[in-house]
């Protein structure tokens, strides 16, 4: 070799191009054996490609669906219903999960021995046990062998649960949920304004307002007012027990049940866990500090130890949200017809066209994973420490 | 005196811990007497089918009517000795491997990586040396999930290693390459995984893939995606000092990385990597989609069978025991690591 050779041969920066075009090489080498191969195949299978099919009549009929939607739709109607009931599902769960896990996370840490071991115990119980045990003990164990519609558990006479799920009051017209999220909005904005207000106050006066109070009343009291409101004016659908089975009502099919009390008692086992190591992160020089500058317990809960706490718990939280959501695909295991169930089972089945429906629904979770993941990392930097 | 104390200050401290403890009392009482007579005083032990099976107590005579079943799946019952011995053989490559008193440290990570799979799937699949074949469709119960979880950690190791150092690489390219290859893995469900791979792997591949590699394949390339994230906190937890300190020796990259900073980061993963590995030890149970009946899949599909129709709850009590002690023994093991990692670092 020449010296100019070698010295270009071993420059870090050439070297670095080889190599990195080696690599890229090399994974592009494979990409285009592997779709050689499957254009092949499918050639030889006599499967089409292409996108077309996603408009075709679907035929598949769904058991459960919160969008309007008859088997005489087209295939992406189908995969609509897939993607409204894996939300549903992951976000009530979501909801659930984190009231359960935070009660289940700050009784781990009572000074009440006997609450302490027990909280403990489900956190070590649920935490070694595999979610598809838990959605199986649930759905085959539980919901299916609860008594038939004849003996119902029934609650205030609207509310019914038997094996064939749980049955729920319906709206017959009007859209009570609308105006129960438009008064939330308003709650929320009012609390807005009103901690802006506040701490001006605070500012010029010295004077402290019971924002929390206030804020508790605006966010939770808004809502459940309109609801209220809205329950006595909007004509419900109650169910009514009728020979063998209800009618009328909205039922909450059995797999919904099982797989949304599995979500949420997995989940909580695990953001308990969450939330004691985010209080515990909390130095007790800072809740000592607290005390010493004259603030009260709740003050220091509200102001010192929960704005820490949750800087250390935002981001294992938001892995624990985006666990739920993957894990709502566990209900294609027990039929419930989320996205996996009615598009890589019923709509690949009928259609054959694994590639595209493969490809399409590992976007939808890529792409809600990252909604998620956006939206908490928001929250994140809002509440991060600012450094200097 | 000393007991009344302690129950004062830990159970009735104030009026609201009273109240607290009462009502702990009161589901303690309604839950955990009735739970023992279902498991225990009621329940059905012996006997060879579900007329031994009494009312109001759980019936384990079906466990033990199918526990060959549930451990070995359809195996051949004359060949089950050559699962018990890969087992065995597992435990000592595994213990040699993680019991840090033992001689012999240098060789018994490759002996557990390298050497025990091809004496294991030997064992297991026959067809020469004098086993008789045994086909994987043979395959099931408890052998099957540790079989899957042990070969997926396995082949998802090196690729987790090296996906964690792409994505510390300065090199762009390749950095890129393995930041959308962990992200990709990591956000999708391993249900849709599974399906991708039993799916895909025979399109894209020009050979038929047996159903059980395909499995593995998928569950394979999700933990190297989770395992590479816990070898990437490692890497960064190795200061920057070693790196320097490499480079003025002289060495270049993958001696650096190899010989110094490798070993202290996976010493420092090792807990995090043991996490994920029962966290995917418990999602192998998802591959009861393809068809492959796992524990807990054969369980529940034992429980389908009309002679024993109505025991499920007893096959998934079977089932949850045996990944809850697997699974507690394994975090308590990586917890104990991390506690002894810990204090060997703040030396």
């Amino acid at each position: 070799m020449s010296p100019a050779l070698r010295r270009w041969f071993y420059d870090a920066r050439v070297r670095a191009w080889i190599s990195q075009a080696a690599v890229a090489g090399a994974m592009f080498g494979t990409i285009w054996y592997f779709v050689a191969n499957a254009s092949e195949n499918m050639v030889k299978a006599g499967i089409a490609s292409g996108f077309d099919f996603l408009w075709r009549t679907s035929g598949i009929d769904v058991p459960f669906k919160i969008v309007d939607y008859t088997p005489q739709n087209n295939i992406v109607d189908l995969l609509w219903v897939g993607v409204a009931n894996t939300l549903l599902v992951s976000l009530l769960g979501m909801a659930l999960a984190t009231i359960l896990g935070f009660l289940i996370g700050i009784a781990r840490l009572s000074k009440n021995f006997l609450l302490r071991s027990l909280a403990t115990g489900f956190v070590e119980f649920v935490r070694n046990i595999p979610l598809l045990l838990f959605v199986f003990f649930w759905y085959f164990g539980v919901i299916r062998a609860l008594p038939p519609p004849r003996d119902s558990f029934a609650a205030f006479d609207t509310f019914f649960l038997n094996n064939r799920g749980l049955y729920v009051p319906a709206p017959t017209e009007g859209h009570p949920f609308a105006a129960v999220s438009i008064a939330f909005a308003i709650g929320v904005v009012l609390f807005l304004a009103l901690r802006v207000w506040a701490a001006k106050r605070q500012a010029s006066t010295g004077k402290a307002f019971p924002i929390w109070a206030a804020g508790t009343a605006l966010i939770v009291g808004v809502p459940l007012a309109a609801a209220i409101v809205v329950a006595l004016t909007t004509s419900w659908n109650v169910p009514v027990r009728g020979g063998f089975n209800f009618r009328g009502g909205f039922v909450l099919v059995p797999e919904f049940v099982a797989l949304l009390a599995a979500l949420v008692t997995y989940t909580a086992g695990f953001i308990a866990e969450v939330v004691r190591g985010g209080i515990l992160a909390v130095g007790k020089g800072q809740k000592e500090a607290a005390a010493s500058l004259g603030l009260s317990p709740g003050q220091t809960l509200r102001l010192i130890v929960v704005p820490q706490a949750l800087r250390v718990m935002v981001p294992p939280m938001t892995s624990q949200y985006l666990n739920l959501l993957k894990n709502s695909s566990f209900g294609a295991a027990i039929a419930y017809p989320e996205i996996v169930s009615v598009f890589m089972g019923s709509a690949l089945n009928a259609t054959g066209q694994a590639i595209e429906i493969i490809a399409i629904t590992l976007a939808i979770y890529l792409i809600a994973g990252l909604a998620v993941s956006m939206f908490m990392n928001w929250y994140n930097s809002r509440i991060a420490l600012v450094t200097r | 005196m000393k007991a009344l104390a302690w129950i004062r200050t830990n159970l009735f401290a104030t009026w609201v811990d009273a109240a607290i403890t009462l009502a702990c009392i009161w589901v303690v009482w309604r839950f955990v007497p009735p739970l023992l007579d279902w498991t225990i005083f009621k329940a059905a032990w012996l006997g060879d089918d579900r007329s031994a099976c009494g009312a109001g107590g759980a019936c384990w005579v079906f466990i033990r009517a199918r526990f060959d079943q549930f451990m070995y799946g359809l195996y051949p019952s004359s060949q089950t000795w050559r699962i018990d011995l890969a087992g065995a053989l597992l435990v000592v490559f595994g213990t040699w491997a993680g019991w840090r008193r033992l001689p012999g440290k240098r060789y018994a990570i490759p002996a557990l990586l390298v050497v025990y799979p091809f004496i294991g799937l030997w064992l297991l699949l026959g067809g020469f040396g004098g086993l008789p074949y045994v086909e994987t469709r043979q395959w099931g119960g408890l052998m099957l999930t540790v079989f899957m979880t042990v070969y997926s950690g396995i082949f998802a190791f090196p690729l987790g290693v090296l996906l964690a150092l792409g994505r510390q690489s300065e090199l762009p390219v390749i950095r890129t390459i393995s930041v959308a290859f962990i992200e990709f893995w990591r956000g999708v469900p391993i249900i849709a995984v599974i399906f991708l791979a039993s799916l895909l792997l025979p399109l894209i591949l020009p050979i038929n893939v047996d159903r059980l590699i395909r499995a593995v394949v998928g569950l394979t390339l999700v933990i190297a995606a989770y395992m590479a994230e816990a070898i990437r906190g490692g890497l960064q937890a190795v200061p920057k000092g070693q790196y320097e300190a490499a480079a003025a020796m002289g060495l270049g990259y993958w001696r650096a990385t190899i010989l110094i900073v490798l070993p202290q980061a996976l010493r420092i993963s090792l807990p995090a990597l043991a996490n994920e590995f029962i966290a995917l030890s418990k999602n192998t149970t998802l591959v009861l989609i393809v068809s492959l009946f796992d524990l807990l899949g054969i369980v529940h599909a034992a429980s389908a069978d009309p002679k024993w129709v109505g025991y499920n709850v007893e096959g998934y009590v079977f089932a949850g025991t045996i990944f809850w002690f697997a699974c507690f023994a394994m975090s308590r093991w990586s917890a104990s690591l991390e506690r002894r990692l810990g204090a060997a670092r703040s030396h």
